[in-house]
């Protein structure tokens, strides 16, 4: 049996006639951590199309845990994306809850716990997090490091065995948001636990990640892990490590 | 100029046609995910339902027993003067159920919920939409339609339905007391002509009226909450989700009121 939590197969997904992914395939192993990355248009922003809202029409197929997601049923779906933990540049606390509220938004909702244990969960969630000092407040009354911090503890409340991050870091000052990185990386050591990184800035993210993936024009251009990453002579990597113009691509 | 015309009037129509069924298609998801009700964990829906409530029916109990009032008083103070008129003063009870309890109340009750709560509900789920919360919610595995809507539908029942006993109770009693400044009746005389008038329809016909009322506002307010896709288009589906919900309370109350005394 595979080991893969992740796997694309040949996919193929195109949009008001646009090619956004052309024929890309990767995997990712159960335990390991990747890091997607590439300029804007090049594809990476879509794959949450594919990968985390699953109702795309694309060629090829992905898998989960060994499963097609494209022929999952209404509930099916809905099981897979409560099993799969997701950050958005956006963040999308519930403006009107607390962040206490938010983050045991989705135990109220699926988990078989207690009142009592999820505070109890959410709790050490938030303690873990440095957020105590904002338990009662709403996203309005936060930074945005802390915005951030209440999103990542809503997304491990359920502790996925995926967590799927997209451009979330990418506007944070990290000296804020230390607490975060030091579970992240807790995290990313855990055997059974799994990290997509989507990100414009693949170096933030050496230490934690296993393996990077760069995306240009809708294709993998680059695959390595982290020593490949930091000293491939790949073009397509140089011209994104140096940040040229000269190079493979065209950047308008 | 007539080709004209009857192209407007074409493109219209069918701009109309193809809303209807993109509403009958919200209204089949919901449907759809009313199937996952048994996922759903009471907890989770019990502070909105709490919170709705609240803003629909409690914090608009002042403004409802107000207008109340004042209509109660004024539909009294016309009866009480021209009913002698005509002759007719026996039927006061029955004109003061009529006009208040089977239409002035749950009407004006819809009318006042649709201002107050329709529009709130349509601003806060397009802004809910806009950053991206809704999208939040849908990736979490959370039935958006079952977490948003459902809700909404059972707050705005139960405050619409209390709303108009309040209402219809305030205009009798309260409209009593005015019109007493100006035409004297007894009150027990008052009383028993009201309770006289009173059948079991009038009741099952509010009952009713509450619960399309309860259903048909949150229902339409959703759905063009849900509408926008820019900041831009937030005050016009806010718009249209409030105009259009007190065209389809008036046809309600009037198709109720059909169904119960006239068929």
């Amino acid at each position: 049996m595979s080991d893969a939590i992740l796997e694309l197969k040949n996919v193929t997904y195109r949009r008001d006639s646009i090619t956004l992914l052309d024929n890309v395939s990767f995997s990712l192993t159960r335990g390991d951590n990747i890091t997607i990355f590439g300029p804007e248009g090049s594809g990476i922003s879509s794959l949450f199309d594919i990968i985390i809202r699953a109702n795309a029409d694309f060629e090829g197929d992905v898998f989960y845990k060994g499963e097609s997601i494209k022929s999952l049923g209404y509930f099916e779906l809905m099981n897979y994306k409560k099993e799969v933990g997701y950050i958005h540049g956006d963040y999308g606390l519930m403006s009107n809850l607390t962040v206490e509220q938010n983050i045991s938004l989705p135990l109220d909702y699926h988990s078989s716990m207690s009142a009592s244990e999820i505070k109890a969960h959410v709790g050490r969630i938030i303690y873990d997090l440095n957020l105590d000092h904002c338990r009662k407040l709403r996203p309005f009354d936060l930074t945005r490091s802390e915005i951030l911090k209440a999103a990542f503890g809503r997304a491990i409340a359920h502790d996925p065995d995926l967590l799927y991050i997209e451009h979330a870091f990418e506007d944070q000052c990290y000296l804020n948001i230390k607490s975060l990185i030091d579970v992240l990386t807790g995290r990313s050591m855990r055997p059974d636990k799994s990290l997509v990184m989507i990100t414009y800035y693949p170096q933030n993210f050496i230490d934690i990640s296993d393996e990077f993936i760069m995306f240009f024009n809708g294709r993998v251009v680059f695959t390595g892990r982290k020593e490949d990453f930091m000293n491939s002579g790949n073009p397509y990597l140089v011209q994104y490590r140096t940040n040229s113009i000269e190079g493979p691509m065209i950047i308008l | 100029m007539f080709e004209k015309t009857i192209t407007l009037t074409g493109r219209k129509g069918l701009g109309i046609y193809k809303g209807m069924i993109d509403f009958r298609d919200f209204v089949k998801s919901i449907f759809t995910s009313f199937k996952s009700l048994r996922y759903l964990r009471f907890r989770s829906i019990y502070t909105i339902i709490i919170n709705q409530t609240r803003f629909t029916g409690v914090d608009a109990l002042a403004i409802v027993m107000i207008i109340a009032l004042l209509l109660g008083g004024t539909v009294i103070i016309q009866a009480l003067t021209s009913l002698p008129k005509f002759g007719v003063e026996g039927f006061l009870g029955n004109i003061l159920v009529i006009i208040i309890a089977r239409e002035l109340g749950p009407l004006a009750t819809a009318l006042i919920v649709i201002a107050r709560s329709g529009s709130a509900i349509a601003t806060e789920i397009a802004v809910q939409k806009w950053s991206r919360e809704i999208l939040s919610m849908e990736l979490m595995g959370i039935d958006t339609k079952l977490y948003i809507v459902f809700p909404r539908i059972v707050a705005s029942t139960l405050s619409i339905l209390g709303l108009i006993i309040i209402f219809d109770v305030v205009a009798f009693i309260g409209g009593y007391i005015i019109a007493r400044t100006v035409v004297y009746i007894p009150m027990d005389v008052f009383g028993q002509t009201l309770i006289d008038a009173f059948t079991f329809k009038d009741i099952i016909a509010a009952l009713i009226k509450s619960v399309m009322f309860g259903i048909t506002i949150p229902l339409i307010c959703c759905y063009y909450g849900l509408k926008p896709n820019s900041k831009f288009e937030i005050p016009i589906y806010v718009s249209k989700a409030v105009i259009r919900t007190l065209f389809i309370a008036i046809i309600v109350n009037g198709a109720v009121s059909t169904i119960f005394y006239l068929v």
